[in-house]
């Protein structure tokens, strides 16, 4: 009986993880496609898809742009909020439950909510230059994974650290240096992540902020796909796969995936 | 030894603090020697803690001066005054292998490469955990974690070492072993070290002297011997020991000491008090006789327990249930048997009795 439940367990936890990694594979297997539509390379493979994307049109400054929105978002998050986490944790400010709830709050928001209401809003204040509109708009997506990784991260940190670091010698500048980043690097490198991911692949948010010289690789992936649906956009996908894949692979080796995910101590 | 000398080496003089209108510490003085052991030993909230954290830096006390080794360091912040403290939960730096925790503050201090590697060798060698020098702090077992805490705070040579509850998350067999080591170790290098307990054992254990700490307040300050033979309040009585006690009122006072009225018979204590003041009357449980004698006092014996090399007798005097102690396999009175029982002149300690807590 118990054998049979754990069969079922485990053949239940094997068709799950099949499920969220089927169309993964199965966009990397079409990027190879041997033809123009999105076909499975059975009976050969080709590689000329992914030698197609760096002549897609105006991919190398979507792609920029994408990558700038995203570093610095994350940037601007790491800093805001760590620094609203520590208020909040350790302030012991009047209503920090509420305050933690509200800069949380945008992730519960439909994106296209988000989206309208911030065109609505800049188009409302004469704020027209799309750019800085889509960096901001941007921090706003980003800060609330910041602010809950690090607002968890901070609960858990024991802050007799400090104060054994303090009678070691250090100063409090140096007692946060030397050991609350450090022992927190698991946090910030999880906060980052998610973090630059959210931004990276943001559609419905970004859609409303773009102008024709200003759009993000996503929007610009949905452009392809409309005017010409070829596998150079599986190509491409497979390519971003790869790269996450990278990030948390460097992730891994810096701090350890499972203490970044929290199930192991 | 004794620390009344002119050359403390730890002195903390009236300091007092307060949290909001709550006074946490009271006009509090403590002159510790070289090398000595004191523990600070009270009940939760009695501000044990928080006078340590004063000698730290890690708290700024309201009024007082703290003097540590010629210096005075009471404005100094915590990483000036080279004082090292092992806390209650080791507060070890999750980052960082043995050999990275033991060494965090001699790289502080600049010391150059060698001298450092030379110094976390030795200090890891003294808790003996030379072996796990490249091991990461997770993988510890308690016991361990508490060594490399005291290896971490001993390498820096500090010139007084603070131990908060240190003993306290281990198990009791573990914390036994590690009493005796400690104090060994604190002997061996020379150190001057101050405990915080709630355990009298510990403090009885480990302490040149005890500070029994009251309300904020430290209610004596003597050797172990001392203030168990002669607690100078019925807290420090009851806090260390077990004890017996009555309620009674002084009767006659003479040069010899007092004559005190109780519900079971009169007794005869050093202690001079005024005649009419109500008092407790009290004895440890080794000194009790079941036989008439200098002090003769009448009662119920209610319970015996057997315990090999002696034996407890439980006894109603007067609605006060009193435990006496008696050694060796002699002849023990039968439950419900009434019992006359007294102990020496010598052995009777008096207090005021609002003084009882």
């Amino acid at each position: 009986m118990r054998t049979a439940a754990l069969a079922f367990s485990w053949a239940m936890a094997i068709l799950a993880c099949l499920f969220l990694l089927a169309p993964l594979l199965v966009i990397a297997a079409a990027s190879l496609s041997p033809t123009p539509v999105f076909d499975l390379p059975v009976g050969g493979a080709s590689w000329r898809w992914y030698g197609r994307i760096a002549s897609l049109e105006g991919f190398w400054p979507a792609l920029w742009l994408s990558v700038q929105i995203a570093l610095l978002s994350t940037a601007l998050s790491l800093v805001a909020g760590t620094m609203a986490a520590a208020a909040i944790v350790r302030g012991r400010l009047p209503g920090a439950e509420a305050f933690a709830a509200a800069l949380v709050s945008p992730l519960m928001m439909p994106g296209l909510v988000l989206g309208i209401a911030m065109l609505q809003y800049f188009r409302g204040i004469g704020f027209t230059a799309s750019w800085p509109a889509l960096l901001l708009a941007h921090l706003v997506i980003t800060l609330p994974y910041v602010a809950r990784t690090m607002i968890a991260g901070m609960s858990r940190f024991d802050f007799t650290l400090i104060e054994a670091a303090l009678t070691l010698g250090c100063t409090w500048p140096q007692s946060v240096l030397r050991v609350m980043i450090p022992a927190l690097a698991p946090s910030f490198l999880v906060a980052g992540l998610f973090s630059f991911l959210a931004s990276f692949d943001n559609y419905p948010v970004s859609i409303f902020l773009t102008d024709v010289r200003t759009k993000t690789l996503p929007i610009k992936m949905l452009q392809y796909i409309e005017e010409a649906p070829d596998p150079t956009l599986a190509a491409l996908s497979t390519l971003i796969l790869l790269g996450t894949l990278v990030l948390l692979v460097i992730a891994d080796r810096a701090v350890g995936l499972s203490r970044m995910a929290g199930t192991g101590e | 030894m004794e620390g009344g000398g002119m050359a403390a080496h730890l002195s903390v003089r009236g300091v007092s603090k307060r949290f909001g209108a709550t006074p946490v510490l009271t006009d509090i003085d403590l002159r510790m020697a070289r090398g000595e052991l004191v523990t600070l030993l009270g009940p939760s909230g009695c501000g044990k803690t928080t006078l340590l954290r004063v000698i730290a830096g890690l708290t700024q006390p309201d009024s007082g001066v703290l003097e540590l080794a010629g210096r005075d360091i009471t404005r100094l912040p915590p990483y000036r005054r080279n004082v090292g403290v092992v806390f209650q939960n080791y507060a070890l730096f999750p980052h960082l292998d043995v050999a990275g925790n033991v060494a965090f503050g001699l790289k502080l201090r600049k010391r150059p490469k060698a001298e450092i590697d030379a110094s976390v060798k030795r200090a890891l060698e003294l808790v003996h955990l030379g072996a796990l020098a490249d091991r990461p702090v997770r993988a510890l077992s308690g016991g361990q974690q508490q060594r490399v805490a005291l290896a971490r705070a001993i390498a820096v040579e500090p010139s007084v070492i603070l131990f908060d509850e240190a003993l306290s998350a281990l198990d009791r067999k573990l914390r036994e072993t590690m009493q005796g080591e400690l104090r060994r170790l604190l002997r061996q290098i020379g150190a001057t070290a101050v405990f915080v307990t709630h355990d009298q054992e510990e403090a009885l254990t480990m302490s040149d002297r005890v500070a029994v700490m009251h309300r904020g307040r430290i209610d004596q300050l003597a050797d172990p011997r001392t203030l168990y033979d002669r607690p100078a309040t019925a807290f420090a009585l009851s806090f260390v020991g077990q004890s017996l006690r009555l309620p009674g009122t002084v009767v006659d006072a003479d040069g010899d000491g007092s004559m005190v009225e109780t519900a079971v018979g009169q007794v005869r204590a050093p202690r001079r008090f005024l005649p009419g003041s109500p008092v407790i009357v009290a004895t440890r449980p080794e000194h009790v006789r079941l036989a008439e004698g200098e002090n003769t006092l009448h009662g119920t014996v209610t319970g015996v327990t057997f315990q090999g090399s002696r034996s407890v007798v439980e006894i109603d005097a007067g609605g006060a249930v009193l435990m006496a102690e008696l050694p060796g396999r002699q002849a023990l009175p039968d439950p419900g048997t009434p019992v006359s029982f007294g102990w020496p002149v010598a052995e009777t300690l008096l207090f005021p009795a609002e003084e009882a807590a």
